[in-house]
């Protein structure tokens, strides 16, 4: 520019800049664009005083929650509070970001305000990445506003400082891989009511669709198992036979039953047993699983020696979780045959049996059963399957993302103008 | 005047060559040749639809051309957009501002995101909106501005990073009277700083005192050297009117000059002004009463509605 612009605008004297010049065509994200971005993001979304209420109402129900939860927790550690503010961090996350991300490019394109920063040296790595840590950063907003309930109800809850930073860490990385997901969807779809739908219907699939698919795959491994029971054949007894067999469960007393008078009939029948460890991993898919996965292991039986509360809600959903893992347990799981003839006229053998031997049968179960529940809680957690998940949604998003940021375009989204 | 140039020449500023994209079947553009030097303004006729908007994309870089070549100050914008970039502003004709941010934020992020230090950004900004005259908005949220104020900032946005290339679409829309005198004169600085200037616009009595010269569009092509041969022969027209038309035409036909008779006159070619004043004094002593004398209106309109290819 000319010097000579300075004397003819003495109002607005011009100030000379002096970019740096750039050559080619550059894509890759930098600190100082993606701060920018940011900044720009979160300066111009500001909510207005409509926002401000609706943010506030949303608030005020989720305070309710967490002032319950905080008023109703017992003298004693109790990790349940603490996790259903996690639940609320989680579900407030998912709910916002991917609904400000999932607008943040198409509407942007339909305001005419993002192809004037495609035109200028931020690049389309700067502009993904600002609007994806903007909307993101509306989710940290609620984990910061929710802090006092979250650390009032962690200091009750077992936990330690390094496992609730984990945990924290998993659902932030879950919440920023759906702003992501909200993103690449405003980025293909024109129309932010179709590019919400779907973010939201993305965020759906993995929450709740991965349980139904889990449920669905299970009938596709299971097996078929056949129990045989023996029973007396009612149809052919002797109008006597059965005043008397009637006669005897009525009073209990089967000796005066004569065990000629009665035929034993075999009848078969088939269960079905699920054989869930193949298709566990679609559980592992699932985002919510994968955050109680991160949760610490509590056992059922030393808790109380550990310095933990007593199994919560993360605790009991990782027991449920590793039940689908190992499998049936072809011990517990085993059905005992019902056989009636034999209880009717056996009777005397098994009233052999010693109380004490009934006592012991009945501890050995007990103590089967308490081994199950102890090797559910200590199985190996598992989110590293959830967290792949993650991870890929959020590179795959942002890779489209960034795709379709690019300039020059060859392609239009349909049904849009570049400007 | 300049349309068509078979060697680019260091001093053009926007060079395209044989431009064509389509998006889909539908031909935006087909066929655009044209070149801007520094220090010239260009202006881009014809009817909607034609591909003014498409061709000022792909030189922006925004859309990337099917065939042709584009030079930007020298950049192909599809290998080396990022120079481009630092060379061109760009208004588009979609009025899009931030609403939550005051007029003075958007130019200083704007000259932030062309990695202009923010106090220079800030103060670069502050001069943009004396010279829009939008300083009094300087603190007063976007959304506060009506069409014709957007339209300013908009402007002065395409302008935060001092580019050599300005590409100005539909500059003119939703302007009233005073401020399209404004942006006359503007557009008439910004080329006298030595910038190129490629404006589009219907308003094109507004074009005529602006530009140097025109470049004619229809159906995605350029019109090239007969529209410009167009423009150059409307603008020697002269629109004589006299009290005694028919005196007029005799008088005319007598000195052997070439003219269209109207029902209050007549329309002749004059080389220049001074060709035009001995034509009046002429006129004059041959005892015609000649009541008006001058120009034929805008060339470029007379051109644009002699081209009349294709109406909408």
């Amino acid at each position: 520019m000319t010097t000579d612009t300075l004397h003819e605008h003495p109002a607005g004297a011009d100030v000379p800049v002096d970019p740096p010049a750039r050559k080619g065509n550059p894509w890759l994200p930098s600190f100082h664009g993606v701060g920018l971005m940011t900044r720009i993001e979160l300066r111009r979304r500001r909510p207005s005083t409509k926002g401000y209420v609706l943010y506030g109402i949303l608030f005020a129900i989720v305070i309710a929650i967490c002032l319950a939860a905080a008023i109703f927790t017992p003298p004693q550690l109790s990790s349940t509070n603490f996790e259903i503010v996690l639940i609320m961090v989680l579900g407030v996350g998912m709910l916002i970001a991917p609904s400000l991300s999932a607008t943040s490019i198409n509407g942007d394109s339909g305001e005419g305000v993002l192809a004037p920063l495609q035109m200028s040296h931020l690049t389309a790595g700067d502009i993904a990445m600002g609007k994806l840590l903007a909307s993101w950063t509306v989710s940290v907003f609620a984990l910061v506003a929710l802090s006092p309930f979250l650390i009032y109800t962690f200091l009750s809850s077992g936990w330690t400082v390094v496992e609730m930073l984990t945990t924290i860490g998993a659902i932030l990385l879950v919440v920023l891989a759906f702003t992501a997901v909200g993103l690449a969807w405003s980025s293909i779809a024109a129309r932010a009511v179709a590019s919400v739908a779907l973010a939201h219907l993305t965020t759906g699939f993995f929450l709740i669709g991965t349980l139904i698919a889990f449920g669905v795959s299970t009938l596709l491994f299971t097996e078929e198992a056949t129990q045989r029971d023996r029973y007396i054949d009612w149809e052919t007894l002797a109008p006597e036979a059965e005043e008397a067999l009637n006669e005897a469960y009525m009073t209990g007393d089967f000796s005066a039953l004569d065990p000629d008078d009665y035929q034993c009939v075999e009848s078969e029948w088939a269960y079905t047993i699920a054989h869930t460890e193949h298709v566990a991993w679609i559980l592992l898919t699932n985002p919510a699983v994968m955050i109680t996965e991160t949760a610490p292991i509590v056992d059922p039986e030393t808790w109380e020696e550990d310095g933990r509360a007593a199994p919560g809600l993360f605790a009991n959903i990782h027991s449920m979780v590793s039940d689908a893992r190992l499998g049936p347990d072809d011990e517990l799981d085993d059905y005992i045959a019902y056989d009636e003839c034999a209880q009717l006229f056996q009777e005397a053998e098994a009233s052999e049996m010693s109380e004490e031997e009934l006592e012991a049968m009945w501890a050995e179960d007990e103590n089967r059963w308490i081994e199950r529940q102890q090797e559910l809680a200590n199985l190996e957690r598992a989110p590293w399957l959830g967290l792949s998940v993650a991870g890929v949604l959020l590179v795959g998003s942002m890779w489209i993302v960034i795709r379709r940021l690019r300039v020059p375009y060859k392609k239009l989204r349909t049904g849009t103008r570049v400007a | 005047m300049t349309l068509t140039q078979d060697a680019p020449v260091r001093t053009d500023a926007i060079t395209v060559e044989g431009v064509s994209r389509s998006f889909g079947s539908v031909k935006a553009v087909e066929d655009a040749t044209l070149t801007v030097p520094r220090g010239h303004v260009t202006a881009l006729i014809g009817p909607n639809g034609c591909g003014k908007t498409t061709l000022m994309l792909m030189l922006s870089g925004l859309l990337r051309p099917d065939a042709g070549e584009i030079a930007i100050a020298g950049h192909d914008p599809r290998t080396d957009a990022a120079a481009v970039r630092a060379e061109i502003g760009w208004m588009p004709d979609q009025l899009g501002s931030w609403d939550n941010l005051t007029c003075l934020q958007t130019l200083t992020l704007m000259g932030e995101a062309y990695r202009i230090p923010r106090a220079t950004a800030r103060a670069r900004g502050m001069a943009l909106l004396h010279r829009v005259h939008l300083e009094e908005f300087a603190d007063r949220p976007a959304r506060v501005l009506s069409r014709g104020q957007k339209q300013r900032l908009s402007l002065a946005r395409a302008l935060v990073h001092d580019p050599a290339v300005l590409l100005l679409d539909e500059p003119a829309n939703g302007l009233d009277p005073r401020s399209r005198v404004e942006l006359r004169d503007l557009v008439r600085e910004f080329a006298a700083e030595g910038r190129a200037v490629l404006v589009s616009s219907h308003v094109l009595a507004e074009l005529d005192e602006m530009v140097d010269d025109a470049v004619f569009m229809s159906k995605g092509r350029t019109m090239g050297e007969h529209a410009a041969a167009m423009v150059a022969d409307a603008r020697l027209k002269y629109r004589v009117d006299a009290l005694d038309p028919a005196a007029l035409q005799e008088a005319l036909s007598r000195g052997g000059v070439e003219f269209e008779p109207t029902a209050t006159g007549a329309i002749t070619r004059i080389a220049d002004e001074a060709n035009a004043a001995q034509a009046l004094a002429w006129l004059i002593r041959q005892g015609v009463q000649v009541h008006r004398f001058g120009p034929a209106g805008s060339a470029l309109e007379q051109t644009y509605m002699a081209m009349n290819e294709e109406r909408r």
